[in-house]
């Protein structure tokens, strides 16, 4: 309980911090939005001379892509401060030390210490790319989807929130922020918003039994949209997602303190 | 012209310094590339030509556009407006050179290292995925060469042009980002023109975009007939005698009103 109060008290002076630019900062949100958005509005123009992609519309694409977008940066927002790209100078300037001789347990000062706010905008970007899906496909809503819909998002957010927590954790050995994580962090978002049939099979291989990425988004979209599974897997894969997310952030977390374990300073 | 030339090397030596950085940005194309290939793939799903643009032709595209993202800077770049921010702009307006060339050498070197490596090596590392093309004939090289230096001026005059802004807002990067998202639309580096809605393509023709990426991309695949050619890199210069002009006059306006703190 002690650590929550920290937790949400170092939030609050993020938020304070971002909040004493008003106008910039809402400005920022906006323009994030906007920003985000050129990645789909690209992508429906191309959907507008080729009609579908794989069996799947413009809605239903939607779906996919806003529910990644939606869930990334909520996770980006909450998981900030293990942000490999954010957390690989801790470890190079030594400031990680700071942390350690804190009295308050380092993963918690770690999620305190940053909240990028302006992601708000890159999830509102997500949410209404979401809600255009929603109404776009035209989806029928049962009681199973309205009580699967959010605990599938929360899974997609520890389930990447896993991601940037073992890229940091990797810095610990290599110093440097090591770029090939972004290839899985963000390129695994790219991937994800389109649907996973149309990869070439070693990809799609990787993706299934590595990482199982494939149970995230495209399984779950599956299941909410009525699509028929053209790769065969067990009825049951759509559901599979928190106990993915579960696993993976488990093993995150496991990892990190291994990291931290075996943390040497760079002595800067 | 002799400092001209230092710049470039200098700036050359140190992007080669960082190999590893090299390899990991080689990877990284190379997996977004194979994703966006894959793409177009199932787009095209077996249709051999979609308003001209046949389907190796789109997956040369992907080869393309990932192979010029460093050199062209497509993503953009604040280093410029960052030096206004830190002040350390006050040490390079005292070299001995125009502050627009000195930072036209600086991304020159920059730019030819990652011509060659993250562009030629790409193009090989990924025809190794997937067929591509590469220019019929010796002309098409030549016409290659000069639209693509053509595209390289016209991008880093753009950046140039947008960082400038950190002259008049204490945080610039904010539109900046929005602005490059902006020219990585526009220019049909996201998507090539060809492949978009044609009332938005035609829209596109009327702004300096593509001369910075689809130009070069058609010039690659030949898909203009012979007048057309001369005509686009003739566009691609007519702006890039705009966007200078415009950038001497605001970089004029705007170093009046520098105020370098501290010291």
């Amino acid at each position: 309980m002690y650590t929550f109060s920290i937790y949400l008290r170092l939030l609050r002076a993020q938020l304070r911090s971002q909040f004493q630019y008003r106008a910039s900062f809402w400005l920022d949100v906006f323009t994030t939005a906007v920003f985000s958005g050129v990645y789909f509005l690209s992508f429906a123009l191309l959907l507008e001379r080729f009609g579908q992609i794989d069996g799947w519309r413009l809605g239903e694409i939607a779906f996919l892509a806003g529910m990644t977008e939606l869930t990334f940066a909520l996770m980006d927002l909450i998981f900030s401060g293990f942000d490999p790209d954010f957390f690989a100078p801790n470890v190079q300037m030594g400031r990680l030390d700071q942390i350690f001789l804190r009295p308050v347990s380092i993963t918690v000062q770690l999620l305190g210490s940053r909240l990028v706010l302006r992601r708000l905008g890159r999830a509102l970007e997500g949410l209404v790319i979401l809600l255009f899906g929603i109404f776009a496909s035209g989806m029928h809503w049962t009681l199973a989807k309205v009580l699967y819909l959010p605990i599938l998002m929360v899974s997609q957010i520890f389930c990447m929130g896993a991601l940037f927590i073992a890229g940091s954790t990797i810095t610990f050995w290599t110093v440097q922020r090591v770029e090939a994580v972004n290839i899985v962090t963000y390129g695994g978002v790219e991937m994800m918003s389109y649907p996973m049939s149309i990869y070439p099979a070693w990809i799609r291989r990787f993706f299934t039994y590595v990482l199982p990425f494939i149970f995230m988004n495209y399984y779950p979209a599956l299941f909410f949209l009525d699509k028929p599974d053209p790769l065969n897997m067990p009825a049951f894969a759509p559901f599979l997602a928190p106990f993915v997310a579960a696993i993976l952030f488990w093993l995150a977390l496991r990892f990190w303190r291994f990291g931290l374990n075996h943390y040497q300073s760079t002595g800067s | 012209m002799p400092y001209f030339w230092t710049l470039v090397r200098t700036s050359a030596r140190q992007q080669m310094t960082y190999r590893m950085a090299m390899w990991a940005g080689l990877a990284t194309n190379l997996f977004f590339g194979l994703l966006r290939a894959a793409v177009l793939l199932a787009l095209y799903n077996g249709q051999p030509v979609v308003n001209g643009l046949t389907m190796d032709g789109a997956l040369t595209y992907v080869a393309f556009s990932q192979a010029l993202i460093a050199f062209l800077t497509v993503f953009g770049s604040f280093d410029i407006m960052r030096t206004v921010y830190d002040g350390s702009i006050s040490g390079d307006l005292l070299r001995p050179a125009n502050f627009f060339f000195y930072w036209m050498g600086r991304e020159a070197g920059r730019a030819v290292v990652n011509l060659f490596w993250r562009g030629l090596v790409f193009i090989g590392l990924f025809a190794l995925f997937y067929p591509i093309r590469t220019p019929a004939s010796f002309t098409q090289w030549l016409l290659l060469t000069l639209s693509l230096l053509l595209s390289w001026l016209l991008n880093f005059t753009w950046i140039f042009l947008t960082n400038l802004l950190a002259f008049w807002t204490p945080d610039a990067q904010g539109i900046l980002r929005w602005l490059f998202g902006l020219a990585q639309l526009l220019s049909g580096w996201m998507v090539p023109l060809r492949l978009m809605p044609d009332w938005f393509s035609r829209f596109c023709t009327f702004t300096p975009f593509p001369g910075m990426f689809n130009t070069s991309l058609e010039v690659y695949l030949g898909l203009l007939p012979g007048p057309a050619v001369w005509q686009a890199l003739g566009l691609q210069l007519a702006w890039l005698i705009l966007f200078v002009i415009l950038a001497q006059l605001i970089y004029r306006a705007g170093i009046r009103r520098l105020v370098i703190q501290g010291g």
